[in-house]
């Protein structure tokens, strides 16, 4: 009896042990060497808003959406673009917007949104405003003040104008902006809008009438759409537009016609000189005639996703950034605008390779236009655009955003409805036939904006399919210009005889500067919030003296005798070697302009922040660059090698006094990598005693 | 006293509303010592899967900076089973998008994908943190990429170094002296095996939160978490010692260079306490009083009625053992750095001196509220501020409460902050001046 109820026991315990054990090596059973498969796509369900027109021509949806006690409310006017009578008025109206309506001055205006911790933005052609539910109502109606009611005073003008100005020279030596710019400028030319760019020259022409006057012909409902999206219903809404926006007067827009862009008559590289560039920005475009409303439209979409679309594993970045290292990030874009687009391929490039990286990308636009992309390939693209549509849907804008493009740009109503489907149904002859027929390979326009001096060299050995590609230049606003001279032959009769002569003269003439036997330069700067004692002196005879101290301590100092020498930091000599005495021979003395020329080589014409200058080599590590323009010495270029690696140091002189009828720099900037110290000379004299030990 | 109920009466209007919008979550720790938070919102078919490491640019050893933003890259090589270029592939291939960031505190990797996608997330973010491929070829083609995002997000930009410069001044001995980024002699000198030795030190499962957001079931999702994040084995323990900085007896001053530029900048930088602590909060909304729009105090007299500057700036950048509190502000015209110093400090002065007015104190509690209001408008969002809140402040509930910690700084409180951190003997001045200048 007991021993059959204890084995049925046993048998029962053993079960549950069983049955642990199943599921446990059910848990285990996960194959992680498998890929998961999605499961069933999810169910979309694309919203329509709600919509009604009011009798000025302003169509209006509302997009509900009550998760958050929040709303929006964007009001665009979809005009043609047009030139502007002077460029720069649609930026100045735009930041005149908000400074004052007919009610309240700017001060109450701005005060009361920010108050309520809301949001309204004005634009030429645009206004939008956000907050919390409870002060919205308040807030529209702020908004259309300041978009209905707008003042343009004299004296918000002129601040405004001056702002602009800054910004613009705040931009002036972005290598992205400038190539930005006259990679439009090439693409559309100046007479289109889209080529047309703001100087301060033209933002100095621009009077108040001309902002009033572009207020009045182009914020006008004619081409109007607002949209609301938020914690809102239609018929809130309704009663805000009714109360604030009926009195806009029914108007429309005066239309210009659009000159038709050309395409570039030939492959070239359109490049502009950016001598701070430490990276070369690529822009590889071609016009293209392209609308949404195009069967070809899918088809490129899909195209330029495999090409360079937003992610990390397209032709491009596998290319140019996994496998290569050029650059943080390469990709294209295809423009499918009513009124003018381009195709264009994009990467920011160290120096070094631009060169290649045009060839890289060049050959990555022929790839996708003569290979036929793997087809695994093509459906993985598919699914990322059904995914990112479906990724979309949970922000309420992509709503209001769909139902406005499907009016603006002129789309059959089905459109979105139908995405995922027309994607579907692109095929590999699809991608190659639209690839083919819109990256245009044979005409593309390749503006690099990057230092000439160190990449125009190799740009202009440039070859595709055998073919050299032309480098054409052109200035900052995309004017064609003859090469600069980054690279110049050295002229007729310059030599290092020559240039050393012209500082000898620019200083203060033979005579007076050979009478000066040796030099004691003093002066301070600024390091950690110290100030430190810096003393030079030099020689005829190539004696040399440097130490810089702070009171009671010297922190590091240097002494050549002429024959030998050493150097001493925090109390740690170390005596120079034997090439370290040869460099420091050449290049001591007060004057080394004086010495016998042998031993230095001319090797070039360089662009530098001070102008072009001749750069004279003393050693394969150290060049000294002399102004074209003055005769001045610049700076001085050491190459130094610091834990395992090169680095450049410069030495730049600058602010040029006479001390006794002889010209000395009086500010001194040492620098190397982000670190800058500024030596400002405070004492320099000539010809004194000076101690036999000095140099010891 | 009238005024008081009306502000009662907003107040408990507050109250409804952040009833509306509170974030559920669950939180919970598998054995291996990850931590899991869950929150599930089914509104939208999207799921957003990501895991925050506690490491972060301050982390490592000395003369070895940029480890963890070098891993945000690394990380995305391959892993035992996604090969190397994969990675990217994949998420796209399934309509995902993914990314990651690193701050000097810690990294965040995340996917967002349609929800039908999640076990494939789950999947992905147990592979890199069970056994990702690290080897020379990564090593190498990566130390060329973070080089060129260097040049790209730095050295080619306008004012790229600016906040580089501050750090380096205003920090002496903690890490937080060192760019993100890294420096690249250090990047270049370290070798495979030390990289490998960083991975084993911080990415373990104890030293991470994985935070599943959207579209989810939570017993599913439960059961897949544990089936392939269970098998990790945990990591080494990850002792964290805050580095003292001494106190700053005596201004400190600067001078930079951007060879970008064309405009200088002029910046007052202070040492702050960390994003913990009470006073990090007050110094949010002082920055918001000093230059937080059009009417802020700063703009509105620098800007608009003197017209001396072209843009003026104050922000409380507050990090896990310190924070830095910055002001400055870019001349208009022939402004000279020294007048708009002048007049910041008059306003600092004024912040220190006199409370804030009762209606400045409204505008902050608005601008608050509305902030909160907008933070959490996506999943991804709110997964992101899920794993933060865990990760450095040690506390979820944030999510739903931070707003709380605004609502109850007073007016003197603000006053009694300015004038403990915004003290000009105690700071960094920098002159950030265009290279042609020099």
């Amino acid at each position: 009896m007991t021993n059959k109820k204890m084995n049925i026991m046993k048998i029962k315990y053993n079960y549950a042990l069983l049955l642990c054990f199943i599921t446990t090596s059910l848990i285990a059973q996960i194959d992680r060497s498998q890929m998961p498969k999605p499961g069933p796509p999810p169910e979309i369900n694309l919203g329509v808003p709600d919509t009604f027109e009011m009798d000025n021509g302003l169509e209006v949806m509302v997009v509900e959406d009550h998760k958050l006690p929040r709303v929006a409310v964007r009001l665009i006017i979809d005009n043609k673009p047009h030139a502007e009578k002077i460029h720069g008025t649609a930026s100045l109206t735009s930041a005149l917007m908000g400074t004052g309506t007919k009610n309240m001055s700017k001060d109450k205006y701005n005060e009361e949104i920010e108050f309520l911790g809301a949001t309204v933005n004005l634009g030429s052609e645009f206004a939008y405003a956000s907050s919390l539910k409870k002060y919205f109502p308040r807030i529209f109606e702020l908004m259309a003040d300041g978009a209905l009611n707008p003042v343009f005073t004299q004296e918000e003008f002129e601040a405004e104008k001056t702002k602009l100005i800054e910004g613009l020279k705040a931009d002036a030596k972005s290598v992205s902006a400038v190539a930005n710019r006259v990679s439009s400028v090439l693409a559309y030319s100046k007479n289109h809008p889209y080529g047309q760019y703001t100087t301060e020259e033209s933002v100095e022409k621009i009077t108040l009438d001309d902002v009033k006057n572009y207020y009045r012909n182009f914020f006008v409902p004619g081409n109007a759409y607002m949209a609301f999206i938020g914690d809102i219903d239609k018929n809130e809404a309704k009663k805000l537009v009714e109360n604030y926006f009926r009195d806009w007067k029914d108007e429309t827009a005066p239309e210009f016609t659009l000159p038709k862009p050309k395409k570039a008559q030939y492959r070239q590289i359109n490049f502009v000189n950016m001598p701070n560039a430490v990276q070369s920005e690529i822009i590889a475009q071609n016009t293209v005639d392209l609308q949404m409303s195009d069967e070809d439209y899918f088809p490129l979409l899909i195209a330029n996703q495999i090409l360079g679309g937003s992610s990390l594993g397209t032709y491009l970045n596998m290319n140019l950034r996994e496998d290569k290292g050029y650059t943080y990030g390469s990709y294209s874009r295809i423009g499918a605008d009513r009124y003018a687009s381009r195709f264009r391929a994009v990467a920011s490039v160290r120096n070094e390779v631009t060169d290649s990286s045009v060839v890289e990308v060049l050959k990555e636009i022929k790839r996708i236009r003569t290979e036929p992309v793997d087809a695994q390939k093509l459906e993985d693209t598919k699914k990322k655009f059904a995914g990112n549509f479906v990724l979309r849907l949970e922000q309420p804008s992509t709503v209001a955003n769909y139902a406005l493009n499907i009016r603006t740009e002129n789309l059959p109503e089905d459109f979105y409805k139908t995405y995922l489907q027309k994607i579907n149904a692109v095929t590999q002859e699809d991608v190659q036939r639209v690839a083919a027929k819109y990256f245009d390979i044979d005409h593309l326009q390749i503006v690099v904006a990057g230092k000439g001096s160190e990449v125009v060299e190799n740009l202009e050995k440039v070859e595709f399919e055998g073919k050299p590609v032309p480098v054409l230049y052109y200035d900052k606003y995309g004017n064609k210009t003859d090469k600069p001279e980054f690279n110049k032959p050295l002229p007729e009769g310059v030599s290092v005889q020559t240039v050393f002569d012209d500082y000898i003269k620019a200083i203060g003439g033979k005579e007076k500067v050979e009478a000066i036997d040796n030099a004691i330069m003093k002066g301070k700067m600024n390091a950690m919030g110290q100030s430190i004692d810096v003393e030079m002196v030099s020689t005829q005879d190539d004696e040399f003296f440097m130490q810089m101290s702070m009171p009671g301590m010297t922190i590091m100092k240097t002494v050549f005798d002429g024959e030998s020498g050493y150097s001493e930091q925090q109390g740690q000599r170390k005596d120079m070697t034997p090439e370290e005495v040869e460099q420091t021979k050449l290049t001591s003395g007060v004057f080394p302009e004086l010495k016998d020329t042998s031993a230095f080589e001319l090797v070039a014409i360089e662009s530098t922040e001070q102008g072009d200058a001749y750069v004279i080599q003393s050693s394969e590590k150290k060049k000294t660059f002399y102004s074209v323009e003055t005769g001045l010495k610049i700076k001085d270029v050491e190459v130094m090698e610091q834990m395992g690696r090169t680095m450049e140091s410069t030495t730049k002189y600058m602010d040029y006094k006479p001390v006794n009828g002889v010209l000395f720099p009086h500010t001194v900037i040492q620098s190397a990598g982000p670190q800058n110290f500024e030596i400002k000379m405070d004492k320099i004299m000539l010809n004194q005693d000076i101690p036999a030990d000095k140099f010891q | 006293m009238k005024k008081q109920t009306i502000i009662s009466m907003l107040m408990g209007l507050f109250v409804v509303a952040t009833q509306a919008q509170e974030i559920d979550y669950e939180t919970y720790e598998l054995t291996n010592g990850l931590d899991v938070i869950l929150h599930q919102d089914n509104s939208a078919p999207v799921v957003t899967v990501g895991v925050m490491y506690h490491v972060g640019g301050k982390d490592g050893k000395k003369d070895r900076s940029g480890f963890a933003h070098f891993f945000e890259h690394l990380l995305f090589e391959g892993t035992e089973n996604i090969e190397r270029g994969e990675w990217f592939n994949i998420v796209s291939a399934n309509g995902g998008t993914n990314n990651a960031n690193t701050s000097q505190d810690r990294t965040y990797y995340y996917e967002t994908f349609p929800s039908n996608a999640l076990e494939l997330g789950l999947w992905m973010e147990s592979e890199r943190m069970l056994h990702p491929v690290i080897n020379q070829i990564g090593v190498d083609t990566q130390n060329e990429v973070v080089k060129e995002e260097k040049r790209t997000n730095y050295d080619n930009r306008p004012y790229g170094n600016w906040a580089i410069m501050v750090n380096k001044n205003l920090f002496d001995k903690h890490p937080y002296k060192n760019p993100n980024i890294g420096y690249m002699e250090d990047l270049d000198a370290a070798t495979l095996d030390e990289f490998k030795a960083f991975f084993d030190k911080y990415y373990g499962p104890n030293n991470a939160t994985l935070v599943v957001a959207g579209d989810i079931n939570m017993g599913k999702t439960i059961k897949m978490i544990k089936d392939y994040f269970g098998p990790i084995p945990r990591g080494q323990e990850v002792k964290r010692d805050k580095i003292q900085e001494d106190i700053i007896e005596n201004k400190i001053e600067v001078t930079a260079y951007d060879s970008n530029i064309q405009i200088p900048l002029k910046v007052f930088a202070y040492r702050t306490p960390s994003m913990k602590d009470r006073d990090a909060y007050v110094l949010d909304m002082i920055s918001q009083v000093l230059s937080g729009g059009k009417t802020s105090r700063l703009y509105k007299r620098m800007v608009d009625d003197d017209k001396i500057a072209l843009q003026v700036l104050a922000f409380n950048r507050s990090l896990e053992d310190y924070g830095t509190y910055i002001v400055g502000a870019l001349p208009l015209g022939d402004n000279s750095l020294e007048k708009l110093a002048a007049v910041m400090d008059e306003e600092i002065e004024k912040i220190k001196t006199e409370l804030i007015s009762e209606k400045e104190y409204e505008k902050l509690q608005n601008t608050f509220e509305n902030r909160f209001v907008n933070s959490n408008s996506s999943v991804q969002g709110i997964a992101s501020s899920l794993a933060t809140y865990h990760t450095l402040y040690g506390d979820v509930s944030l999510i739903n409460n931070e707003i709380e910690i605004y609502r109850s700084i007073t007016r003197e409180e603000i006053l009694e902050v300015a004038k403990k951190y915004l003290q000009d003997n105690k700071r960094l001045e920098m002159d950030y001046l265009p290279e042609n200048d020099k």
